[in-house]
């Protein structure tokens, strides 16, 4: 992993410059795989695959194989644009590490954990874990979109103080005033509106098993469901 | 839009006799088996990764914008838990019925009509070292009874930044123009992404559409900025008529590459939501030494193509459309010298375009659209075509099921599988709807219900 800084930041030089040329530095690229690979020859190991046992703790845990991974989906600082993929910028760091932690034991289970953060999940020790969610809870948030609509409003209603009839409490007594969320409970503001809404879907028919969001959202309807999550996108 | 009501008959005949049905029903079977769990394609790639097929392809083998990122990044993407080999198979049983047969056979050794066909492949699919992996495939062809290498794409790639923003930058070795591409509207990985070989094939395709597959070895570096702007370069060699011969790839009737032969690509693919929109260009230069015979100078073809895709990939449903046109400037003073070919000039410019639904990624259904014209020549093409022309133009028309995307049965998880039928259409084939051979037969007359079963494992 160490060896494999070292090569980011001289490959990291070595893409700046490619800022100043086209054709001629495209074809200098050819030769980079060699220049590249000799350093591994010392047997580094990738940041993306790192081994089973953890590092040694006193080392700072190297994430950028991983994140640049995780990016695919998430997008660049966890900006993801995909709804299929939820955006992890400004997400509670407790939180990001619970997921993991359940997508590498299987325990979280809804159809989209299953074809993508099983696997990428399975091999992550529990630094590079720690590491992840220090990364993406620290970014900048991505701001709510503009509010306004009727969905919206009703759906501010439903966070802000629930529906008593249908024994459904106040989205904003864990999540908070703003959807900011608090260390496992995650952080709405900002979340793809589709995002939220699958979610909501999969807690009430337990294809995502959480015993207090299953209670909390099996009462609503899909039109419920849809204000809430237009709702807390605008946050 | 069946075949006439004659073809039709005997084709449900076919289907009556037992082994057709025998196929399906094995392939069905093995989509109930109790319990289904991750599987892929290639399956080495999902060991690899731990993911299932659907992460990476929107219906097989298109790619979605992670798969694309998977293959730009030198398929070393990991996290799977398994340690077996990078190894993957294929195997893909077909049964082709055409509106009328062909006198004689549709190959050696095969019928008149109503052939099975059996395709095999082994893969070697994944991470090398750190930066570098591999799509490598061989190919068991039994039209051909022959075992030859395919497909080959081995890549190093890294990563740097660029103005503040992600530059991912590589170099593919490869064997086939286009086969680098990541996008499914080039032609290497453009649809039909399997097709019958026991079916008549019009006359003329540009150099760049599987002219050169598996005959040349080309070095492309390319680099993709902020997920937004691909650029590719490169350069093609063809292959000596040894190494061909030890490839298992016939030279005989190819034309060899004088030199190296540039290509390109460029493109550009905004994404805004569930939704990704590819424009883009492509292309190659080649000097031909025509049917390798020396003496006469070279040919000249130039292929420039134009491509884009759209991608809609929801929860539930997903929709993409892809186009490309290409045309090809061919300046044949060689051919012409030797004999070949009556002009001296030529074009060739062919269209395709298609769109595919996928429910659930499990059931999908595909329109194609395919047109092609060129200038007649009576000796490029002589009799075989109408007027000297090549102009062929038609639709197609597929149904797919893919049970195992999300999974596959629990005695191997690593299986997936597309149930396909494919009926392909003819408006004009090799310049005339009616009897465009001089021997009486007709475009519909090659009119094709394809049914096949692809198996990765």
């Amino acid at each position: 992993m160490r060896a494999q800084t070292r090569m980011t930041g001289r490959l990291r030089r070595r893409g700046t410059q490619i800022a100043s040329a086209s054709v001629v530095v495209l074809l200098s690229l050819v030769a980079a795989p060699c220049g590249a690979q000799a350093p591994k020859a010392g047997g580094a190991r990738p940041a993306a695959a790192p081994p089973a046992a953890a590092p040694p703790a006193a080392r700072p845990v190297d994430v950028s194989g991983t994140i640049h991974m995780c990016s695919s989906c998430h997008g660049p600082d966890g900006r993801s644009v995909s709804s299929t993929f939820p955006r992890l910028a400004g997400q509670q760091k407790d939180y990001i590490e619970a997921q993991l932690k359940a997508f590498r034991d299987k325990t979280r289970a809804d159809p989209h954990a299953k074809t993508y953060m099983w696997g990428m999940a399975a091999r992550l020790s529990d630094p590079l874990i720690a590491g992840i969610a220090d990364y993406y809870s620290s970014q900048k948030p991505v701001a709510g979109t503009p509010g306004g609509s009727p969905e919206a409003a009703a759906g501010a209603k439903i966070y802000t103080e629930g529906i008593a009839a249908e024994s459904v409490p106040a989205c904003k007594a864990c999540h908070g005033d703003h959807a900011e969320g608090n260390s496992v409970i995650p952080r709405l503001a900002g979340q793809h509106r589709a995002y939220i809404e699958a979610q909501l879907e999969a807690f009430a028919s337990n294809a995502r098993a959480n015993e207090v969001m299953h209670d909390n959202s099996k009462g609503l309807t899909a039109e419920e469901i849809r204000d809430v999550a237009a709702f807390v996108q605008t946050q | 839009m069946l075949p006439g009501g004659a073809g039709t008959r005997r084709l449900l005949r076919t289907i009556g006799d037992g082994r057709f049905i025998v196929v399906f029903l094995a392939a069905i079977g093995m989509s109930c088996v109790a319990y289904w769990r991750p599987a892929e394609a290639l399956p080495s790639y999902a060991r690899q990764t731990g993911q299932q097929c659907a992460a990476c392809h929107n219906g097989f083998p298109e790619l979605t914008p992670y798969g694309r990122l998977f293959k730009l990044n030198g398929y070393t993407f990991s996290g799977g838990t398994t340690d077996m080999p990078a190894i993957a198979g294929m195997a893909i049983p077909t049964f082709t019925h055409t509106s009328a047969g062909q006198p004689g056979g549709a190959a050696a050794n095969f019928g008149p009509n109503d052939n099975f066909a059996f395709t095999g492949s082994l893969f070697y699919g994944g991470k090398i070292l750190d930066h570098l992996g591999a799509f490598v495939q061989g190919t068991y062809d039994e039209v051909p009874r022959s075992f030859h290498w395919d497909n080959t794409d081995i890549r190093y790639a890294n990563t740097a930044a660029l103005v503040e923003q992600e530059l991912v930058y590589g170099v593919s070795l490869n064997n086939n123009p286009t086969v680098n591409d990541v996008w499914n509207s080039t032609p290497a990985w453009g649809y039909p992404y399997v097709a019958s070989e026991l079916t008549p094939a019009p006359i003329a395709h540009t150099l760049i559409e599987g002219g050169l597959a598996q005959q040349v070895l080309g070095l492309n570096p390319y680099i993709y900025w902020n997920r937004l702007v691909y650029a590719e370069i490169g350069g093609y060699r063809t292959l000596g008529p040894s190494t061909l011969d030890a490839l298992g790839v016939l030279p005989g009737g190819t034309s060899a590459i004088d030199g190296v032969a540039p290509s390109w690509r460029l493109a550009l693919e905004p994404a805004w939501g569930n939704n990704t929109w590819e424009v883009g260009t492509f292309g190659m230069a080649a000097s031909l030494v025509a049917q390798r015979m020396t003496g006469g100078g070279t040919d000249h073809l130039t292929d420039v193509g134009v491509d884009t895709q759209y991608q809609f990939l929801g929860a539930r449903d997903s929709f993409s459309v892809q186009a490309r046109y290409i045309v090809e400037n061919q300046n044949l003073s060689a051919s012409q010298a030797l004999g070949i070919s009556a002009n001296g000039h030529n074009h060739l410019r062919t269209f395709n375009l298609k769109g595919t639904y996928f429910y659930n990624q499990t059931v999908g259904f595909t329109v194609g659209y395919f047109n092609l014209q060129g200038t007649g020549d009576p000796l490029v093409y002589g009799a075989a075509a109408a007027g000297n022309k090549p102009n062929t133009d038609g639709y197609t028309l597929e149904l797919d099921f893919i049970p195992f995307n999300y999974g596959g049965p629990s005695w191997w998880p690593w299986l997936n599988m597309k149930l396909g039928l494919q009926y392909v259409h003819y408006n004009k084939f090799n310049g005339a709807s009616v009897n465009y051979d001089g021997a009486g037969r007709n475009a519909s007359a090659n009119d094709t219900l394809f049914a096949f079963t692809w198996f990765a494992f």
